[in-house]
């Protein structure tokens, strides 16, 4: 990410849709919307989004910044990409909404709000810097214990029918985690790639 | 059988996990028509749907290239993945790193971090599926199937990945719609089954939201049943890793919310294809993998 997101200040200020067109994927895209809805429309749990995609590409229009990056609509992506094809004007809206998101997550929006897929994007990209590999049954369980020792065990015990299901057909992996072999070379590539996107 | 063509292959984490099924499957079919399967050298994850939040947009494509940096030492002009995650963030990388000058020169650097080569983004990334259509051909499904999955109904499940946002583009290689595709219903006609008709097949079951919080799409999942169970169908056919996982470990979650009763087999295309080539019910179909297991479609299989 380049300059830091400036904080808008008058009624009518374009300056946080523009740094969102420079900084986030896809935003350069972003004022071919013409509102139309079909994305919002397409959203498979759009039910658990309090603005949807197209509402909130106006709320970066106005400008609004601080509602933008603390919504819910940025947390419930399933990734599907039903509006990314579906769009009239081609915007590649699952990458702007994911690309807001990421941004809300560096920004520290979404710790503050405990929001669940902060804390499972985290433990799984533990894993996958860790390792080199994503152990399901490791990041399934670092994800349950983020929400305390007590909601970790609840969790971890409503899912131990199913987890002994997977053992059973060999689908659940027993003892160390898989590795890569040049752990150490992953290290270096991803350090450098955090240092490089912070200098931006 | 005329000479192989020659195939990167990426089997993604869940390969050695809950996707173990789809990785010895594919094993198992793809050198039955004609492609070999190999391996990328030490590959790591691909970062799925969330590395963007966890680790930031630049080192989830530094992962991918690392990927596909060590796929370029294989020789092999074409890389394949099984996973619809894998292949949308190996192929997404590519693209960028082939088209974007910027965001390969800053790839590149963190390679260098590592002592690796750099990567121009000249190697070509396939998903399974569209290997089947582009590359074999559903002839050749058709002719290697010699113990046809004759009365056994399947509904066509696509999913998402698999064919958003890639399929209709050139660099996707064109080969289905994002809509109605019928590339999966093909794999079964031509394993000799039946393709009953499914409403939902591009239908979404609420991906990694489903893992982190069941509650907000188990209605997504319970809609994906229903709609099997309307149309008769023996089993569910997906191509997706994360898919086959959540409708299969979810039902009983689904039944208790909802009061039903589903139990309902959720496989692979590769499975299907590795009893309709008549190969081994275990090692390569992988059958006594599924936790709700397949039984007709076992039945089937040649002992």
């Amino acid at each position: 990410m380049t300059a830091a997101i400036p904080q808008p200040s008058r009624t009518y200020d374009l300056s946080f849709a523009r740094w969102v067109r420079e900084n986030v994927k896809g935003g350069d895209k972003m004022n071919l919307c013409m509102q139309c809805g079909v994305c919002a429309g397409s959203c498979p749990i759009g039910n658990e989004m309090d603005n949807g995609p197209r509402k909130t590409f106006m709320m970066v229009r106005a400008g609004m910044k601080e509602e933008v990056l603390s919504s819910s609509t940025l947390w419930n992506c399933t990734s599907c990409y039903r509006c990314y094809v579906r769009c009239p004007r081609g915007i590649p809206v699952t990458s702007i909404i994911q690309g807001l998101a990421a941004v809300a997550a560096k920004e520290g929006y979404a710790p503050k709000q405990k929001v669940e897929n902060y804390y499972f994007s985290k433990a799984f990209w533990w894993s996958a810097e860790k390792f080199g590999k994503t152990d399901e049954r490791l990041v399934t369980m670092k994800y349950f214990f983020s929400f305390g020792l007590s909601e970790g065990i609840k969790k971890a015990l409503d899912n131990l029918k199913v987890a002994l299901g997977m053992i059973k057909a060999g689908r659940m992996h027993i003892g160390l985690p898989h590795t890569i072999k040049n752990k150490s070379q992953l290290k270096a590539i991803v350090a450098k790639a955090k240092e490089l996107e912070q200098k931006g | 059988m005329s000479e192989k063509m020659k195939f990167t292959y990426y089997p993604g984490c869940s390969s050695e996990a809950t996707g173990r099924h789809l990785d010895e499957s594919t094993r198992a079919v793809f050198p039955e028509l004609g492609i070999e399967v190999q391996d990328i050298e030490d590959w790591n994850c691909c970062g799925a749907s969330i590395g963007h939040i966890g680790g930031g947009p630049l080192p989830q494509l530094a992962l991918n290239a690392r990927n596909l940096a060590n796929a370029k030492k294989n020789g092999n002009e074409h890389v394949f993945t099984s996973c619809a995650a894998c292949y949308l963030n190996t192929h997404g990388s590519n693209l960028t790193i082939r088209d974007d000058e910027k965001k390969r020169e800053l790839a590149n650097e963190a390679l260098k971090a590592g002592g690796m080569d750099g990567y121009e983004g000249d190697l070509k990334v396939h998903h399974a599926m569209e290997v089947l259509v582009n590359f074999v051909g559903m002839d050749k499904i058709a002719e290697r199937a010699t113990n046809k999955l004759e009365g056994l109904k399947v509904a066509g499940w696509v999913g998402c990945q698999t064919v958003r946002p890639f399929a209709e583009t050139d660099d996707g290689g064109n080969y289905d719609t994002y809509e109605e595709p019928h590339f999966l219903d093909d794999i079964t006609k031509a394993c000799g089954a039946e393709a009953v008709d499914y409403e939902p097949k591009t239908n979404c079951c609420g991906g990694s939201v489903a893992v982190m919080k069941p509650e907000k799409t188990l209605h997504l999942m319970k809609l994906l049943l229903e709609e099997a169970e309307k149309a008769g169908a023996d089993v569910i056919s997906t191509p997706c890793p994360l898919c086959q996982t959540n409708l299969e470990m979810y039902q009983e979650a689904i039944n208790k919310k909802y009061g039903t009763n589903f139990n309902i087999p959720v496989v692979f295309p590769q499975q299907l294809m590795a009893v309709a080539f008549g190969m081994d019910p275990q090692k390569d179909a992988a059958l006594h993998r599924n936790t709700i297991r397949a039984e007709k479609l076992e039945k089937m299989a040649k002992k």
